[in-house]
């Protein structure tokens, strides 16, 4: 029988489903602290039988049609509404300019978690080890904000405050993710998971223009309470992308990024993923 | 309390559920179908398996009331009458189901993945049933039913084995 026992059933709340944004706004309004917003609630659901949250009333997103949305328009960016599904997102639209984006939505979890989950949705849970928000930081991608004060947008690197913190006030919603397009940009991922679902390190690289207005972008993800951009990485990788910065760039990595000790994984193995998975990556990069 | 209207198996299922119901608790608890299985509880093993409207999902991973209006289907929606789908017989044949906890999962996982893609390669099934666990490991079995289904040219060694028995 399953009622009853902690841990599997869920605490009380009232559920809502909105159609529209100004709708969602408004039952903010009224139950903010009170409330949790529900987009694929792949997340919110476990955080919930695990006690972690306990919201009074949950905000379905799912039938929000604004939040449906993605636009793409060449030579701007893609724009993914907030309820867009990780596997909408990879089936229906061309990514082929995001390859980083691609390539960690297409191994997070499993087929059945990507049908539900979102990308604003990894955003707002901020759990350290989740495979997009490095990813979204590569590519310099901006969160949408829509509150009682109007709109308003925030960088995902400071979106993410820290680990299960983000940058949101209770009163407002994620409306969508905003990725600017840069032409000739190229970007990869790469992830060590140890076979069980959570990444133990993740690695998104992005990189712009070529000679001396080259810019690259390395977040490391998994490895610390955030996602951490390395900025000697970037110092390599800027000048040149050879076989030999590869090798450099994997060894600054697993000696200048900082890793946390945890129950998943110690720091020195961490350490010893980072120089793996930054040579594994860029090996790619320059094999393409 | 309220009153949510799935239709199970092709069949209108109304019930008076609280908000806070996960659709397992409805297909079980309220439906009794018990060959939807609660295990981890936290969308890892993947034997609460469903079709919800046209996609699998984890029905511990979903409320109850996400799924009003809509169509449910489980094993026993895609079992024929009287018989076994192809899927399911080659299970049996290639002695896929060892403790058979996992295996109305995995009838679903798999069916959907044949149906989509009737020659699907190892990497594709891997991918597929990605979210599933077996905890006995019948995965070798697994794969070799399916290869019989696609009509891959397999040698099954487990069925031989069955045939000897």
């Amino acid at each position: 029988m399953s009622f009853g026992s902690p841990y599997v059933t869920l605490p009380d709340f009232t559920y809502h489903k909105p159609k529209t944004i100004e709708e969602t706004l408004g039952l903010l309004k009224e139950h903010g602290d009170e409330a949790k917003l529900m987009g694929g609630g792949v997340g919110l659901i476990a955080f919930m039988k695990e006690r972690l949250m306990s919201p009074t009333h949950v905000i379905d997103v799912k039938d929000v049609s604004e939040l449906r949305q993605v636009k793409n328009t060449p030579g701007k960016g893609i724009k993914i509404g907030a309820a867009v599904t990780l596997t909408e997102l990879l089936e229906k639209y061309d990514l082929n300019g995001y390859s980083v984006l691609r390539e960690a939505i297409g191994r997070i979890a499993d087929p059945m978690i990507r049908r539900r989950a979102t990308l604003a949705g990894n955003l707002c849970e901020a759990i350290p080890w989740v495979d997009t928000p490095p990813a979204l930081i590569a590519l310099d991608a901006e969160v949408e904000i829509a509150g009682p004060e109007g709109e308003r947008s925030a960088p995902v690197s400071s979106f993410i405050r820290g680990p299960v913190d983000i940058d949101l006030a209770p009163n407002e919603m994620v409306t969508s993710v905003r990725l600017p397009e840069v032409k000739g940009r190229v970007s990869a991922f790469e992830k060590f998971t140890g076979g069980s679902e959570f990444s133990l390190a993740s690695v998104a690289v992005s990189i712009t223009g070529g000679g001396k207005r080259r810019e690259a972008r390395v977040v490391y993800g998994s490895v610390n309470s955030t996602p951490i951009r390395s900025s000697e990485v970037e110092d390599i990788l800027d000048q040149g992308l050879s076989p030999a910065s590869a090798r450099k760039a994997a060894e600054v990595a697993s000696q200048k990024v900082e890793c946390l000790d945890d129950v998943l994984a110690t720091a020195a193995y961490r350490k010893h993923l980072l120089r793996v998975i930054t040579m594994k990556v860029l090996g790619r990069m320059i094999e393409a | 309390m309220r009153e949510i209207s799935i239709n199970v198996n092709g069949r209108t299922r109304k019930r008076q559920i609280k908000d806070n119901e996960l659709l397992l608790d409805f297909l079980r608890d309220r439906v009794e179908i018990r060959s939807v299985k609660a295990a981890c509880w936290r969308g890892e093993c993947g034997l609460c398996t469903v079709k919800l409207g046209d996609a699998l999902v984890k029905s511990c991973l979903v409320l109850a009331v996400e799924a009003d209006g809509k169509e449910v289907k489980t094993v026993e929606g895609i079992t024929p009458e009287g018989g076994l789908a192809p899927i399911q017989k080659a299970f049996v044949e290639h002695g896929a189901a060892q403790c058979g906890f996992c295996t109305p999962a995995w009838i679903l996982a798999t069916n959907e993945l044949l149906s989509a893609n009737p020659h699907p390669s190892d990497a594709e099934l891997v991918e597929a049933t990605s979210g599933l666990i077996c905890r006995c490991g019948t995965y070798n079995q697994i794969r070799e039913a399916v290869a019989e289904v696609s009509g891959a040219r397999h040698v099954s060694r487990a069925k031989e084995k069955f045939a000897q028995v």
